[in-house]
């Protein structure tokens, strides 16, 4: 019996050693998968926080210079993304366009006025995101069909 | 043809609903005749299966948009061998691909266990026949692959241009016949569990059926990562989305499975063990193919629009809690008489690697689940993208290699330090050899250094377990080199395919290292005539040349490398248009090499400068993560490779009348 105790502590320690690296790698990996209009309802607790944006390309202005590879754009919320009502309530008047900014990355495919994307990057101070990565969202086969 | 193809799945699935009935009834009665019947009713849903899939064919073949699923994902215009693969390219049809593998396999189980094992077969067919029910009442009633349309369109909106490759058409039934094919071992594991036979026939049964799984969750996923590799244009072939997720936890708890059943064998310990990863690997199949079919992972909400999801979900909760309720009522009957001995012992070392092979699928699951655990339960959606699962798995993944190392050298039961010391000596002395020339030549990561190490350790004690397999037969045959390794392999092909499998999983591991930690990327906008730098290469914008056709519409660069004033290749990446579904494509151009492989994407083309951007990767080693596949692959063939001994053992068990048949003997060379 003292034999098979010891390798329940083996066992153990390497269940231990899995389940600390996950908590590790969650506290420092994760980001926070938000709309346009949930980013604008808490900004002030987002700010340096890691974020992935969904929201949709304003058909103003949008900047992209090849040379430095840099992607300027404004998104605002997808219309009926979301059927959750808190976020409904928020929006009363003016609805919230971020500012994005992302350098260094191929202006992405399909990227156009009315396009859903979605934004991977920090919000600064002034309101802007600056992106890392900016996603069109793909047509992928993994998508359930939507209604009938 | 279309209501050929509907009557076939609804008669298919009375078939299988009698096939349950009867094979319960006749295993309960003993009664032949009803079992035979059953067997029967399997082949006959077979066919059935096999002609509602022909149906779903000949409609995509000659383009009948009367059909909803062939006007989604066809159209006149996509080449033929598309036409063939879009049968799994839709969620009905893919249902309709699993079912076909699924009765497929029931109905060689039928065939092969018709005189065998008439205790469990029979209960085994009924939980393959239960599994196939679902999938059948989900194509007759939720997810209906012959729905007509109303109004038949005059052209269809084509295959996902992303699965226009030949990579996807081979991936999807490689992984779907690896998922399928779990289902056998499972189904003789549960009628191990309800009939109270628990002794190892279920697992010498299904044993080819376990490394067949095996071998095409394999192939599955490295033909999924060489899709992503080829066709997605960002440099990479692993993301950890979770598709990819979802092929690679059931090959993680199959590779667990297939090494602690050997313990099983050999020690006649684990049992609870064995039956209970053989249920998370079954589980895991279902999980997989739930996850890329409902849609649950990209959104809660989109979950229950699916149709699909929430039956399933039901499903895969009612198989774990039965089998798990049935497995804790036997746990009483599967004591071992055997115990762990040492820490020191084969045994051990099976024991940690299977830890660490679930650690890592249970990793990879929560990963998978999180965002929608934390939307669920916090109502923020948080995600953890590849660095979660590079961080978590990356230390288990090194604490693997060192025990893919120590476990075929270590004994059984216990091993003296000193015999330690002289088993290990040479391949620990290769390992750390290696560790201090990489970081003579400045390479610094710890966890480079020490998984290349680890490496060169593992290459060390298999090169020693073959130098001494060669040298016994050299003296014990007087064979020549050459003539030992042939035979040493051949006739001891479990063991040594298995080290030959190992071969693969290291050289798959040294390329991704590489791959991961010293990959250059460069992106530019040139225009015509300009250079550009990557790595020791010099990259030349020519030209774009357009073309069109009635399919796709593409622009393809002509890009001129060179290395030092040397022409090395010409290179042509491209970007595509797919005009049906209005959709972009990259063509990416590879030039790969055993030391690095140049990617060049063709990222963009803006008309008002007239620049092209580029965006090309270096990639160090990726060659080897293939070339590992492709070892994999041959040492699984090797495994699999009818034995002569075994031969001459199923003969002799035949010859003596025997029901069941032994299964090969064990690995010589103890």
């Amino acid at each position: 019996m003292r034999i098979r105790s010891r390798f329940f502590v083996g066992a153990g320690l390497i269940a231990v050693a899995v389940g600390y690296l996950i908590y590790a790698a969650i506290e420092n990996t994760s980001e926070y998968y938000m709309t346009v209009n949930e980013v604008a309802a808490r900004q002030a607790s987002l700010e340096g926080q890691a974020l992935r944006i969904a929201g949709r390309v304003s058909s103003g202005a949008i900047s992209w210079d090849p040379v430095t590879l840099t992607l300027k754009f404004g998104m605002y919320q997808i219309p009926n993304a979301d059927d959750d009502d808190a976020v409904k309530k928020v929006v009363v008047s003016a609805p919230p366009v971020f500012n994005v900014i992302c350098v260094g990355q191929p202006k992405p495919d399909m990227f156009a006025p009315n396009k859903d994307v979605i934004v991977e990057g920090h919000l600064d101070g002034e309101g802007t995101v600056s992106a890392t990565q900016v996603m069109t969202s793909c047509p992928s086969k993994y998508k359930p069909k939507q209604g009938q | 043809m279309p209501n050929l193809g509907q009557l076939a799945l609804a008669i298919a699935l009375i078939l299988a609903l009698y096939s349950i009935a009867a094979n319960i009834y006749g295993a309960r009665r003993n009664a032949t005749d009803v079992i035979v019947s059953a067997r029967h009713a399997i082949w006959a849903m077979t066919a059935m299966v096999a002609i509602a899939a022909v149906s779903l064919w000949v409609g995509l073949l000659t383009s009948d948009f009367s059909l909803e699923y062939v006007a989604s994902y066809s159209s006149t215009t996509l080449p033929t061998i598309y036409k063939i693969t879009s049968l799994w390219g839709g969620q009905q049809g893919s249902l309709l691909l699993w079912t076909l593998l699924l009765s497929t396999f029931a109905s060689i189980v039928a065939f092969q266990n018709r005189r065998r094992n008439p205790e469990i077969a029979p209960y085994a067919l009924a939980v393959m026949a239960i599994v196939a029910v679902f999938f059948l009442g989900m194509l007759n009633f939720v997810t209906r692959p012959f729905d007509l349309m109303a109004v038949r369109p005059v052209e269809g909106s084509d295959l996902n241009p992303l699965l226009q490759n030949y990579w996807m058409a081979i991936h999807p039934p490689s992984l779907y016949t690896g998922y399928v094919s779990t289902t056998v071992p499972f189904a003789f594991a549960a009628a191990a569990l309800i009939t109270g036979k628990l002794d190892e026939t279920w697992i010498r049964t299904t044993r080819r059926w376990a490394i067949f799984s095996w071998f095409f969750l394999t192939l599955g996923n490295m033909f999924g990562a060489r899709w992503a590799y080829e066709v997605l244009g960002w440099g990479g072939y692993w993301a950890w989305d979770p598709v990819e997720n979802a092929a690679f936890m059931p090959w993680l708890v199959m590779t667990a499975y297939l090494h602690s059943v050997m313990i099983q064998e050999r020690k006649d310990m684990l049992k609870v063990w064995n039956l209970a990863l053989i249920g998370l690997a079954f589980f895991l199949t279902l999980f997989g193919t739930f996850i890329t079919r409902s849609g649950v992972i990209s959104s809660v909400h989109s979950f229950t629009q699916s149709g699909l999801g929430p039956y399933f979900l039901t499903f895969l909760i009612l198989i774990a809690l039965v089998y798990t309720g049935a497995l804790l009522y036997r746990v009483p009957d599967l004591r071992s008489p055997a115990e762990f001995e040492s820490y020191l012992s084969r045994e051990a070392a099976f024991l940690f690697n299977n830890l660490l092979l679930v650690g890592i699928a249970f990793a990879v699951f929560w990963g998978t689940i999180f965002p929608v655990l934390s939307e669920a339960v916090r109502g923020v959606k948080i995600t953890v993208g590849p660095p979660f699962f590079n961080r978590v798995n990356g230390p288990l993944a090194l604490g693997l290699v060192f025990l893919m190392g120590v476990g075929p050298l270590i004994a059984w039961r216990r091993m003296t330090v000193k015999n330690l010391a002289s088993h290990f000596a040479a391949p620990a002395i290769i390992g750390i050899t290696t560790g201090l020339i990489l970081f003579g030549v400045e390479i610094t990561q710890w966890y480079v250094l020490t998984a290349v190490s680890l490496v060169a350790f593992v290459a060390g004690t298999i090169a020693v377990e073959f130098g001494r397999g060669v040298t016994a037969r050299r003296h014990m045959v007087h064979e020549s080199t050459p003539r030992a390794l042939v035979n040493l392999v051949s006739k001891n092909n479990r063991r040594y395919g298995g080290y030959i499998i190992h071969v693969g999983v290291i050289m798959a591991f040294v390329g991704i290292v590489g791959s991961s930690f010293f990959r250059v990327e460069v992106k530019k906008s040139v225009k015509p005539g300009e250079s550009f730098a990557v790595g020791p290469y010099q990259l030349r914008f020519q030209s774009l040349n357009p073309l069109s056709t009635p399919h796709l519409e593409s622009a393809t660069a002509e890009v001129e490398v060179t290395r030092d004033g040397r022409p090395v290749a010409s290179m042509f990446p491209a970007k595509l248009f797919y005009k049906k579904p209005q959709q972009p494509a990259t063509h990416v151009a590879i030039r790969s090499t055993p030391l690095y492989d140049l990617y060049v994407v063709l990222a963009g083309i803006d008309d008002q400068s007239g620049m092209v951007t580029f965006q090309v990767f270096l990639t160090p080693l990726v060659f080897w993560l293939w070339a590992g596949g492709l070892m994999m692959v041959l040492g699984t063939v090797i495994t699999m490779w009818p034995n002569v001994r075994e031969r001459a053992a199923i003969a002799e068990a035949i010859s003596r009348g025997k029901e069941q048949i032994a299964a090969e003997p064990a690995p010589g060379g103890e």
